[in-house]
């Protein structure tokens, strides 16, 4: 068996993992990282893509104002290439308690987080699909960030500094020993198995967490939430749109490429794989999207989905996670369990995730001996591309000219030319149609993959000789039925009904076709 | 004069029991919102997948639309169909006693009743060589999935041959409607066999995206095979699919030559006559651009299609409505069950829809119909998840033929 060695193992290849080993790189520590997923294919990209203001908890915890309100103007500095600087508007609605708004505009003051009150005409005038009911709007400096980018950019830069970053492989024993962690992965896509020693594990494992700290004789008590987000299929607002009210479910709304996201709710849950979707959820959202933009309903759902998020829930319970300080917790099972290798870092936000960070590389670096002062709020990531939508502008920079008959758009609702998507093929060497989504939105828009998954799979199926024999067609129809199906009644059904009746009967896609 | 008839939706239902009504000597006219979803059809009849329907028929739920028919009047409303498709210029080829065995975009094999010579040539039951060409230009076939999906299925001797099209085919835009429609022309025919003619040394059965002329494509078929010295067969493609569109415009054409007026656009909403204590429905009106406008029937066809044609609407509140009457669907009220999280399953939805008498007529729960004097063709009729059986196009003709039949009594 092969034998690894790192000074720091991070378990999780979502944002705060990610976060961490990029921060413990810049610091020179030698790190690994292993995912058993692909990246941000837990919590971190099942989000709705709001960086915070810190506005949202100015009045609930105004230490978390603080945090986003820093954290904010630092993402805009080192990521910029990953957020929109779309703004947001805080909304007081007739729906909404009159005197909330200004107990919160004094709360900002006090948080420092600046919010500014302009006319509802100006409001109105700025998002035409607003409801003229308006009592009273105020400028935030809201954002939308887009993590996959993010996630991405961290780690890219991880891997340029020497690190490493492992996908698809599954922790699967955790023992703690006089001189360090040892770890035992298993690859998720052959089987093989691989030992890695580390002086310190990081547990970023989100909803997982739990569990890895329980392998290595630690106790880490979560409460899971589970949110559940809806894509509306086009961009109603340009602008993130928050009700001015105490937070609740279904309070905002956040542009995102071409569709916009309606969020969400919380919900306990026991396990992890609780990502089950219910009708009064999706109603919830479309119903409290509705106070902001009245027309809502006329438009078309285009999906919807759940995440997890884990909070440290030290004493017993079953509180509603919203409840629950947002901050997040960092672990030292040193003091806690006697494992002196291991620290949990749990909760927070996708916003803050790099405060986090940098708290859990601080507590390791102490751990490890060593005095580098934390470099991630003055580093930019390295550049990705940026994808950010507006009508006509991704036609422009298309470096591949969009209508070309030798480089075709595949995927029109996304622009996804042919020749980009078998770059993202190629890298990551993928026959999972879901991996090239994540990179490059594939199948995300109105269609839905209806049309665009048959020519991804062909492609596929030309490019890896280990492709399944339909180019992964199949899984591809069933991963993205199952985001319609908690909207299918109006129009959400015949999305529906046009997925099954173009990949099943014309196509001929067949149930087993992905078999390899 | 003679008695009217109005037959809401001109998809394959509507257009197929506008046809039988009319060489049933009625007046007919045919009003419909939109298309119907023939450019998403592969062109075939579908009865049965899984064999002749004579050995299933038996076995279907009593409300299944095919166990009305029974497979002879399956045969006869297929045979008419043959008749009138043959009349519109687009010879089909019907199977006899086992179903055609197609290849799909996804080498997958699409077992079928009758299919249009075109996409019938490809019949794997033919042994020999096959070839599958890849056109680069076209991104909605993969002559690669094709021959690898074939392969795992067993059908030996299946290799792909590059043929890249010349720019007088290629023109600006290679999508196949637009490659179809140029082929209809003989110079740009001659120009493709003289380009691919070098390229097609030792294959002696070519299998291609469906894109071999729009307009007249039995003429462009007989005359590329003539010139390359082949046979060719046709694939369907992403939608537009052709073989869909050809049959489309072969029906209309023919409504249009047997007097049949459609109105497009408007959407319609069914008008009770009051003078008959509601028994019967006297006509629809549409929404039109000028405003609201009456047609009168004696008699009315609802061939307004499934859950995607939009012939009946499922609202969040669990309610399901036919879209022109407003009549209840038989649906849980329970949204959760309509759907399964595997498109590959069977799907509650699919089988929404009006349950009618033996002529065609919706009834309500209790078997009694809502007016007398309407029908109901195709989608919009309960009982079959017409993905999964590979029914749906048998259940138009058979629906469209019995509805003829119960019009003119």
């Amino acid at each position: 068996m092969t034998t690894l060695s790192t000074q720091v193992l991070i378990i999780g290849g979502g944002a705060t993992g990610l976060g961490v080993a990029w921060d413990a790189c810049l610091r020179s520590l030698q790190v690994t990282l292993v995912e058993q997923g692909d990246l941000g294919q837990g919590t971190s990209g099942r989000y709705h893509g709001l960086l915070h203001s810190g506005a949202r908890y100015a009045i609930s915890d105004p230490a978390s104002a603080v945090d986003c309100r820093r954290e904010n103007r630092i993402l805009r500095g080192i990521a910029r290439h990953t957020i929109e600087p779309t703004g947001g508007l805080f909304l007081s609605t007739p729906h909404d308690p009159p005197e909330y708004p200004d107990r919160w505009l004094a709360a900002c003051r006090a948080a420092g987080v600046p919010a500014l009150e302009i006319a509802a005409a100006a409001a109105l005038q700025r998002e035409p699909l607003l409801t003229p009911r308006l009592a009273r709007a105020f400028e935030v400096d809201d954002a939308a960030l887009d993590s996959f980018e993010l996630l991405h950019a961290m780690a890219r830069g991880v891997v340029d500094c020497g690190g490493s970053v492992l996908l698809r492989q599954r922790l699967v024993g955790l023992v703690s020993r006089p001189e360090g962690m040892l770890a035992r992965i298993v690859s998720l896509t052959d089987g093989s198995v691989i030992q890695i020693e580390a002086a310190v594990v990081v547990n970023a494992a989100g909803p997982y967490a739990g569990s890895i700290a329980a392998m290595a004789g630690a106790h880490l008590p979560l409460a899971l939430g589970k949110g559940t987000m809806v894509a509306m299929a086009s961009r109603l607002t340009h602008t993130v749109l928050n009700r001015c009210k105490p937070p609740h479910d279904g309070d905002i709304i956040v542009p995102v490429g071409t569709v916009c996201i309606l969020g969400t709710t919380d919900t306990p849950v026991v396990s992890p794989a609780d990502l089950a979707i219910e009708p009064w959820e999706v109603n919830l959202l479309l119903a409290e999207g509705q106070a902001m933009i009245p027309s809502l309903r006329r438009h078309r759902a285009l999906r919807a989905w759940a995440g997890i998020r884990a909070l440290h829930r030290p004493a017993a319970g079953a509180s509603e996670t919203r409840s629950l300080p947002r901050s997040h917790a960092l672990i030292d099972h040193r003091v806690e369990d006697e494992v002196p290798g291991l620290v949990s870092i749990i909760g927070g936000k996708l916003t803050t995730y790099r405060k986090m960070a940098e708290d859990v590389v601080d507590l390791v670096q102490g751990r490890l001996g060593g005095g580098r002062p934390c470099s991630t709020q003055h580093t930019p990531l390295p550049l990705q591309s940026a994808r950010f939508y507006s009508v006509g502008e991704r036609l422009r920079s298309s470096p591949d000219r969009a209508v070309s008959e030798a480089d075709p758009i595949l995927c029109e609702c996304e622009m996804i030319s042919r020749s980009s998507l078998s770059q993202a093929i190629r890298a990551s060497g993928s026959a999972d149609l879901d991996d090239a989504r994540r990179d490059l939105r594939l199948g995300m828009g109105p269609c839905q993959g209806a049309f665009c998954a048959y020519r991804a799979a062909a492609l596929v199926a030309a490019i890896l000789p280990s492709a399944p024999a339909d180019g992964g067609l199949a899984g591809f129809a069933r991963e993205r039925w199952r985001g319609l199906v908690p909207l299918a009644w109006g129009r959400g059904l015949r999305q529906l009904d046009l997925l099954r009746r173009v990949q099943l009967e014309l196509l001929g896609a067949e149930a087993g076709g992905d078999d390899r | 004069m003679s008695d009217s008839v109005i037959v809401v939706g001109a998809g394959l239902a509507g257009l197929t029991a506008a046809l039988l009504a009319r060489s049933r000597g009625l007046e007919v006219r045919i009003i419909a919102e939109g298309r119907g979803s023939l450019s998403l059809s592969h062109g075939c009849v579908d009865v049965w997948r899984d064999g002749p329907l004579s050995g299933a028929a038996g076995d279907l739920s009593p409300h299944h639309p095919l166990r009305r028919a029974g497979s002879a009047g399956m045969q006869a409303a297929l045979d008419e169909f043959l008749t009138l498709i043959h009349a519109a210029g687009l010879p089909y080829h019907a199977a006899t006693a086992s179903p055609l065995r197609l290849p799909t975009a996804t080498g997958s094999i699409h077992q079928t009743t009758a299919a249009p010579f075109s996409l019938a040539n490809g019949s794997l039951d033919e042994t020999g060589p096959i070839h599958i060409g890849r056109i680069p230009e076209i991104r909605d076939f993969s002559a690669g999935l094709v021959a690898s999906g074939l392969r795992s299925r067993g059908v030996a001797n299946v290799a792909v041959v590059d043929l890249p099209l010349p720019p007088a085919a290629a023109g600006r835009d290679a999508s196949p409607q637009r490659i179809a429609s140029r082929l209809d022309r003989p110079s740009v025919r001659e120009a493709l066999c003289r380009d691919w003619a070098p390229r097609l040394r030792g294959v002696r059965r070519l299998g291609l995206p469906a894109l071999l002329g729009l307009a007249q494509p039995a003429a462009v078929l007989a005359d590329l095979e003539a010139r390359l010295g082949i046979s060719l067969f046709e694939i369907p493609t992403l939608p537009p699919s052709l073989p869909g569109l050809r049959l489309e415009q072969s029906l209309r054409r023919l409504c249009t030559a047997r007097g049949i007026q459609i109105v497009e656009g408007p959407s319609v909403r069914g008008e009770v006559d009051g003078r008959s204590a509601g028994r019967r429905a006297s006509g629809v009106v549409a929404a039109t651009a000028g405003g609201p406008r009456r047609f009168l029937a004696d008699s009315i066809v609802l061939a307004t299609g499934g859950a995607l044609n939009g012939g009946w609407l499922g609202f969040a509140s669990g309610e399901v409505q036919d879209s022109v009457f407003g009549l209840p669907l038989d649906a849980p009220a329970d949204r959760e069950q309509w759907v399964t999280i595997d498109p590959f399953e069977p799907q509650a939805f699919a089988r929404f829809g009006l349950r009618v008498d033996s002529r065609q007529r919706p009834i309500d729960p209790r078997g009694r119909v809502y007016f007398e004097n309407l029908f109901a063709a195709g989608g919009i009729l309960a009982g079959a998840d017409r993905t999964r059986e590979g029914s749906r196009q048998g259940i138009d003709l058979a629906s469209a033929y019995l509805a003829a039949r119960g019009i003119a009594g």
